[in-house]
């Protein structure tokens, strides 16, 4: 890797003696600038291999669960595998009771992870509980895995009174949680990657985080073609800070394939042009996700600089709720993947083959998360919004400003005249929590 | 060095076109401050330059949280030499280069800020901050109220506004409107070296974003400073105007380089036996109305003078709210803006001359409230 600062110095004798010389330049001079050697033939390249191959796929278990030759795996035991594959199951459970529930009109928008459960889960697990993570949108698993509950995550799509993400003010699936390292989801698409550098460069001057903690940073193939991903790389790369940017290539940014979306070797190739440790992983390989991301996790503190890991996967789900995928894929297609490259089958085999997992075990996970989920969703269903005068606090913080007081002080004026006495504004305050009372004080 | 210099894109022609006047201030820069041993008594004076310095310095000193970084901050001081000295003083790892890139290292300010850091960005100028714009607005500006309070943003996006001399179209422009208009945001737009120390200052301190717009062409200037302004805790609250001249017959109002024109302009009515009112507004948001609505009360003529384009203005957002407010029955003439001309910024001098407000236009308008025509 060319590190300019130190080879400066180094090369300073080969400037002096290129410059005095009048012969043809040797072979292994170089420009006064960089480390690059000097040739004579003309050999434009086109692969970050030297060889004009893909970049390779780092994987452990094959499509059944059985570990490839040669395969080390992670060490785990068996509780952790349950931890494991009860969270990935966890997922695709709560993901058909939203996304019906969205579809029944009761919350606005929802998006699953359908069949990239091992690329969350695993990044999830392989992660510290404390290293701070941002997400692109997809990455409820990360939360969940950390403690996250369900009640929280119904509070949220719902926007009720128990939100503690943001008090209802944002879509569904915004997640955001201080106490579980998981920054505040943020809709423009790639914000956060420039963000985890300054994240991780935060943690960097923090005595108590500093070669503790990294910056986990997730986002889409689709999103790497923002210019925020360039700035991102580049920053966290100058600017060295322990940063992980995790690559979902899940095949799709909406409805662009991504064969549309790059001609090059996929979000892997670009890590070497900004002096980064790079790896391509199979992302349905939850056991190949945890141990890349593990490593990677060293690699980010030990040498305190960025590394990009890329996941390959699959989006078996449509992109959201505003979207229908069978208009831009085949249908079979879809059945495909899900029956022959399918994360949960593929670690569930790999259980049973360690006699880890059976037939019982299955049917009453599956129905415990069911249960689960569905009382969590009951309970979110009826509850109130927070109270009606937060509409304007959180604006700023400190002392607030004329404009938000004046704005309350008006919606008081209203609530207070009508809100009794009119049976449209009664009805809509009783949503609320208090009523509505907080602003007729 | 060389190559440093060449990445710096506009900043070294900047610095060349600019007026002598204010590149012969720049040669004056302190050898060092003497404020901290002057004696009783002593007037003081600093360039806007020196003041902005100053107010970082002071609360580098204070707070080990607070850092700068943009483009050749560090180890070239800076385009306009504004955080001279302090890579010195702090180190690279609280003054730190990075590369052109404004929303990446915008992005950084804003990850930084939202891990507990209290980042100041600065932008060569506001005219590349557009790259970064979506930072600012939609993540800085909104994250504290989007996460339920849970997350605060407090940055400090502060770099040259408004027109200079001779940059063309795409260097000349006023922001305070775009960000005037974001709630979660605060914007600043100070004129003297006092209001630049006391409200960057402020600004460092405060919980929220805010979004510090200078003035390339008042860096070099010099104002008087009160042994108050000399002291390192001397603050200024964002949200308030100052009354820098008090009238009785018209109200100037006017922010950054505009506030000098409308204290020339009040000079030149004054000879005429008009009084004239000058406000300063210090804060584009929030809003100090209840100022300018006193003053109108008072003086019963509102003009007001920006270096922004006309439409949806800052001058535009003061007339809709003094029409909306008490003041109205008060007024005895229309209100008047005076403000750059709606074209995007000419080069040429003779032209870029004509495109924003000057004392003489000043004074004609002001007497045109007065329905004074001669």
């Amino acid at each position: 890797m060319i590190r300019p600062s130190n080879s400066l110095l180094a090369r300073a004798p080969v400037v002096l003696r290129r410059s005095f010389s009048t012969g043809i330049p040797r072979r292994n001079d170089h420009l006064p600038t960089t480390n690059s050697p000097i040739i004579t033939k003309l050999d434009f390249f086109n692969s970050v291999t030297g060889n004009d191959t893909q970049i390779p796929t780092y994987r452990l278990l094959d499509g059944v669960g059985k570990p490839l030759d040669g395969a080390q795996l992670p060490e785990i035991d068996e509780a952790f595998a349950h931890r494991l594959y009860s969270n990935m199951q966890l997922l695709p459970t709560l993901d058909n009771v939203l996304y019906n529930v969205q579809r029944q009109g009761k919350i606005s928008f929802y998006m699953t992870a359908h069949g990239e459960e091992a690329t969350i889960v695993g990044s999830a697990a392989a992660l510290d509980m404390q290293d701070e993570v941002l997400g692109q949108y997809r990455e409820m698993g990360v939360l969940l895995w950390r403690g996250f509950t369900l009640d929280s995550v119904m509070a949220q799509c719902f926007g009720n009174e128990e939100d503690t993400s943001g008090k209802g003010r944002q879509m569904p699936v915004h997640f955001g949680s201080p106490e579980h390292h998981f920054h505040t989801i943020s809709s423009p698409l790639a914000t956060q990657i420039p963000q985890a550098a300054g994240v991780a460069y935060a943690l960097r001057r923090s005595p108590t985080r500093r070669s503790k903690n990294i910056a986990a940073c997730f986002f889409g193939e689709g999103a790497a073609s923002e210019g925020d991903f360039h700035a991102g790389l580049m920053l966290a790369s100058t600017i060295p800070s322990p940063a992980l940017f995790i690559a979902r290539n899940n095949g799709f940014a909406i409805s662009t394939p991504s064969t549309e979306q790059y001609n090059g070797d996929g979000i892997a190739s670009r890590g070497p042009g900004y002096g980064i440790d790079t790896l391509r992983v199979d992302g349905n390989d939850v056991l190949a996700v945890i141990s890349a991301i593990r490593e990677a996790r060293k690699r980010c503190l030990e040498q305190g600089r960025a590394v990009l890991v890329e996941a390959m996967t699959y989006r078996v789900g449509h992109h959201s709720t505003s979207d229908d995928s069978f208009a831009y894929r085949a249908r079979s297609e879809v059945e495909d993947r899900k029956r022959i490259d399918n994360p949960i089958t593929r670690f569930r085999l790999f259980m049973e083959s360690r006699g880890w997992w059976n037939n019982d075990a299955e049917t009453e996970l599956k129905a415990r998360l069911k249960a689960d989920v569905m009382k969590a969703f009951k309970r979110a269903e009826t509850m109130k919004r927070a109270e009606l005068g937060e509409l304007f606090t959180d604006v700023y913080g400190g002392q607030e400003p004329w404009n938000i007081k004046e704005q309350r002080q008006e919606l008081s004026r209203l609530v207070k005249k009508y809100g009794t006495i009119w049976e449209p504004w009664q009805k809509e305050l009783s949503k609320f929590r208090n009523n509505g009372q907080d602003l007729m004080k | 060095m060389v190559s440093r210099l060449a990445l710096s894109r506009l900043a070294p022609v900047l610095n060349v076109a600019r007026s002598s006047a204010s590149a012969a201030a720049r040669r004056n820069i302190r050898p060092a401050r003497s404020y901290a041993t002057s004696s009783d008594g002593e007037q003081h004076s600093m360039t806007v330059r020196d003041a902005l310095n100053v107010a970082m310095e002071e609360e580098m000193l204070r707070d080990e949280t607070v850092f700068i970084l943009g483009e050749e901050v560090a180890r070239y001081n800076g385009a306009y030499k504004v955080t001279k000295g302090l890579m010195d003083k702090f180190g690279e790892k609280r003054v730190v280069d990075t590369p052109i890139t404004e929303m990446g290292f915008a992005g950084i300010a804003v990850g930084a800020a939202l891990q507990g850091l209290r980042p100041i960005c600065e932008f060569m100028t506001f005219n590349f901050a557009m790259q970064a714009i979506d930072q600012i607005v939609n993540s800085a500006g909104k994250t504290y109220y989007m996460s339920g309070g849970n997350v605060p943003c407090p940055v400090v996006f502060r770099g040259p506004n408004g027109a200079a001399a001779g940059v063309g179209a795409q260097h000349s422009q006023d922001y305070a409107a775009w960000y005037g208009s974001v709630p979660g945001l605060k914007v600043v737009s100070p004129w003297s070296a006092e209001d630049c120390k006391g409200l960057l200052k402020a600004a460092i301190r405060d919980p929220n974003p805010v979004v510090f717009l200078e003035n390339e062409m008042m860096y070099g200037i010099s104002f008087p400073m009160s042994a108050e302004a000399m002291s390192d805790n001397f603050l200024l609250p964002i949200g308030k105007c100052k009354v820098e001249r008090e009238g009785t017959d018209v109200t100037l109002v006017g922010h950054s380089k505009m506030v000098g024109h409308c204290m020339e302009a009040a000079e030149a009515l004054a000879k005429e036996g008009i009084k004239a009112e000058v406000i300063n507004l210090r804060s584009i948001r929030p809003l100090d109305i209840d100022t300018i609505i006193k003053s109108v009360k008072k003086t019963n003529r509102l003009v007001i003078v920006e270096g922004g384009w006309p439409g949806f203005g800052v001058g535009s957002e003061i007339c809709a709210q003094i029409v909306e407010s008490e003041a109205f029955d008060y007024l005895d003439a229309p209100v008047e803006r005076v403000t750059g001309a709606d074209v995007p910024t000419p080069y040429a001098t003779v032209l870029e001359n004509l495109s924003f407000p000057d004392t003489p236009v000043i004074v004609k308008v002001a007497k045109r409230a007065l329905y004074r025509t001669n």
